[in-house]
């Protein structure tokens, strides 16, 4: 008796076995559906990288002189550079001269009052609506097509409150004061190999200013879309909070498919002065190439905060699933006394994915408090790399941090790291650290299948489960639109 | 066996094979006024090997501690096991770092991975690297890693029973330090051994 139950329940193991087999290998067949390319007639510059070039730019943004000397001054820097080789990354040689730096919808002679309708389109199929009166409830919208912000809803409704809401270029050139006196003030032009070139030849992107006291009544969100084949996307933003304020601030992207790699290197700046609170989200869905690693965006981003006021808050939450390669640090760095700050992050990766990711939380003033969840999910053939430092400066008395870090593993081809770095010179300062690797448990799996759940579907149920800590940070129109993507990227990856 | 090692002044590297079947168990004792440079490469070379590595460091002058253990699962069904524990006291500087491996083929594998430190003055550093490196999708690995302080209220609990807040702290320190000495199989040296580390505690709480 007992032996033909063994027997049955070998037959059963097997059975779940082959199955979870069959699922695993037609794997990844799930399309990017955001891969199409819109026809809209585009201005390119010629492509290449020296001073002319980054003069060009500087000029068809129409920049005071003191921008040019910033650029020219960080390409200076980067030529002295070498790429960092220091990340558990295989990137492949990037030759820089062969990017166009700058590429921007073309415009009839005057600015035209409408949107372009191939335009609207696009951002409409993205399901990023554009004009206010079909807008989601509350959300302000800065759309970036390739180097140019094409729109920025709700301006109005907006600097009722004194908020400003603007693209980049805009800001240099309407609020010069605020922009010189923030600008690389947490990301110094020579930070990093990709900070200096973003430094340099940046085009456009997002600026935000918070004023006293001002609570911003309604999401802000930036869009960003690589369009145009060839090109680079070097987008800034700037988000400056003033004392008191709050602003949640929201950021996706999305590209086309196509076999070569395309480089976006961003930089994003955020200043938390005295008592204020932003909540930075990101749902990250560049192209990440075809199953069999062709293509695909490379995503190299220096994400910096401060807090530079006495009980400010920093809140960074990412979902990561696109992009062929991701080197992707947000960071803060808390200066004020009593300052805090979270980093919430799930990042997938399937297929020939590769990621290295993680935060810094740099700890300066007294009482300071952080706190890291980070969920890696790899699947296919792809490297998932959590890369953390916490630092406790002598002078940060009972600052304490936390972190955990757990990676999941989908298949026996794929690979997940945990490199977290911790230093501590402070005795009266806590840091707390633990990482786990496991796949997903047989028994849960079982669980759920006793109960008439499909294999795929019960692996989509566990990632959810696993990821919810930070899905849940999330704001809600960002939730839904990561929750289908956590379940897109992974489609078929079940094993 | 158990191997203890009491750690001198200096390099310490070692490089261990682990053949199928075996078990390989180490112990590491690193006592105030040592400052050393402690590298460990432990191969996990046969299926169903077995790899133990404590440690126990207490540092109250101007020692400079390093200990860095790369641990490489390169077969099925083997586990490892990593416990290293110390106090920071003076100006002392410790540096960990310990490297789990886990290569695509060792399925089955448990591999585990603990540091904890206390500091005791703001003159003394700690830096932990604990990291993961795992190709396998079988696997339970996890490591840890704390740095903090006493804690004040244990302290108060025995001194509102009349414990001196030196005799509290020295046992706090001795017991954050126990697991680690615990390993020891041999009754007779695990004694000697808890008895100096305790007098080198008791000299640093002073």
């Amino acid at each position: 008796m007992f032996g033909s139950l063994m027997a049955r329940a070998l037959q059963d193991s097997r059975f779940f076995m082959s199955k979870d087999k069959e699922i695993l290998d037609n794997i990844t067949d799930k399309e990017y559906e955001h891969g199409f390319v819109t026809d809209v007639e585009q201005e390119f510059i010629p492509k290449g990288l020296n001073e002319d070039i980054i003069r060009l730019i500087s000029a068809k943004k129409q920049e005071p002189e003191w921008m040019l000397e910033f650029r020219l001054e960080a390409f200076r820097r980067w030529q002295k550079m070498p790429m960092p080789k220091w990340a558990h990354l295989d990137i492949p040689e990037i030759d820089f001269q062969d990017i166009i730096y700058y590429a921007a919808p073309k415009k009839a002679e005057d600015r035209p009052k409408e949107i372009d309708p191939e335009l609207e389109k696009t951002f409409d199929k993205l399901g990023i609506p554009l004009h206010e009166r079909q807008a989601l409830a509350g959300v302000a919208v800065d759309a970036v097509f390739d180097s140019v912000s094409v729109t920025t809803t709700f301006r109005s409704a907006l600097a009722e409150k004194g908020i400003i809401f603007c693209s980049f270029s805009e800001a240099v050139r309407e609020h010069s004061d605020l922009v010189r006196k923030y600008l690389a003030s947490v990301v110094p032009v020579g930070d990093n190999f990709y900070a200096a070139l973003n430094s340099a030849v940046f085009s456009d992107g997002s600026f935000v200013y918070i004023p006293k006291g001002v609570r911003c009544p309604m999401e802000l969100s930036s869009y960003f879309r690589i369009n145009a084949a060839g090109t680079g996307q070097f987008e800034r933003t700037l988000i400056v909070a003033d004392e008191g304020s709050y602003v949640s601030y929201m950021e996706g992207c999305t590209a086309p498919m196509r076999d070569e790699n395309q480089l976006h290197a961003a930089v994003v700046e955020i200043i938390v002065e005295k008592d204020a609170e932003v909540k930075y989200s990101t749902v990250q869905n560049w192209y990440p190439g075809d199953a069999e690693g062709r293509g695909g965006i490379f995503n190299f981003v220096t994400k910096r905060g401060i807090c530079k006021g006495s009980g400010s808050h920093l809140s960074w939450t990412q979902v990561e699933t696109g992009s062929a390669i991701t080197w992707k640090y947000p960071s803060t760095i808390l200066k004020g006394d009593n300052s805090s700050s979270e980093f919430y992050s799930v990042a997938v990766t399937n297929n020939m994915q590769q990621a290295d990711t993680g935060t810094k939380m740099i700890h300066i003033g007294r009482n300071t408090r952080s706190r890291i969840v980070s969920k890696g999910i790899s699947a296919g053939r792809s490297q998932n790399s959590y890369r953390g430092l916490v630092k406790m400066l002598p002078g940060a008395d009972n600052a304490r941090n936390f972190s955990q870090c757990d990676s999941l593993l989908i298949g026996d081809k794929c690979g997940a790291h945990t490199f977290p770095y911790i230093e501590n010179a402070n005795k009266s300062a806590i840091v707390e650290h633990e990482a786990t690797t496991s796949k997903i448990s047989e028994d849960q799996l079982f669980y759920c299948n006793q109960r008439g759940i499909g294999p795929e579907e019960a692996v989509g149920l566990i990632v959810n489960g696993y990821a919810r800590e930070v899905l849940s940070k999330l704001p809600m129109e960002f939730a839904v639109e990561a929750q289908k993507l956590l379940q897109v990227s992974l489609e078929g990856s079940v094993g | 066996m158990t191997e203890v090692i009491f750690v001198q002044d200096g390099q310490l590297s070692r490089s261990i094979e682990v053949q199928s079947g075996e078990k390989a168990e180490m112990i590491l004792l690193v006592l105030p006024g040592v400052s050393c440079d402690i590298k460990l490469d432990v191969r996990l070379a046969g299926e169903g090997s077995e790899a133990n590595i404590y440690g126990a460091y207490v540092c109250g002058g101007q020692e400079r501690v390093k200990i860095a253990v790369d641990m490489h699962h390169d077969l099925p069904h083997c586990n490892s096991r990593q416990l290293f524990k110390g106090i920071a006291g003076g100006t002392s500087k410790v540096d960990f770092y310990g490297k789990i491996i886990v290569a695509k083929d060792a399925q089955r594998t448990e591999a585990y991975q603990e540091n904890h430190n206390i500091l005791l003055t703001d003159g003394a550093k700690v830096d932990t690297k604990p990291q993961l490196e795992i190709y396998a999708d079988d696997v339970k690995c996890s490591h840890g890693a704390t740095i903090g302080r006493l804690n004040e209220e244990e302290q108060f609990y025995m001194r509102s029973r009349g414990i001196t807040l030196e005799d509290a702290k020295v046992l706090q320190m001795i017991s954050f330090i126990a697991p680690v000495l615990e390993n020891i199989e041999d009754e007779a040296e695990r004694e000697l051994v808890v008895a100096q580390f305790e007098s080198s505690i008791r000299n640093l709480a002073r």
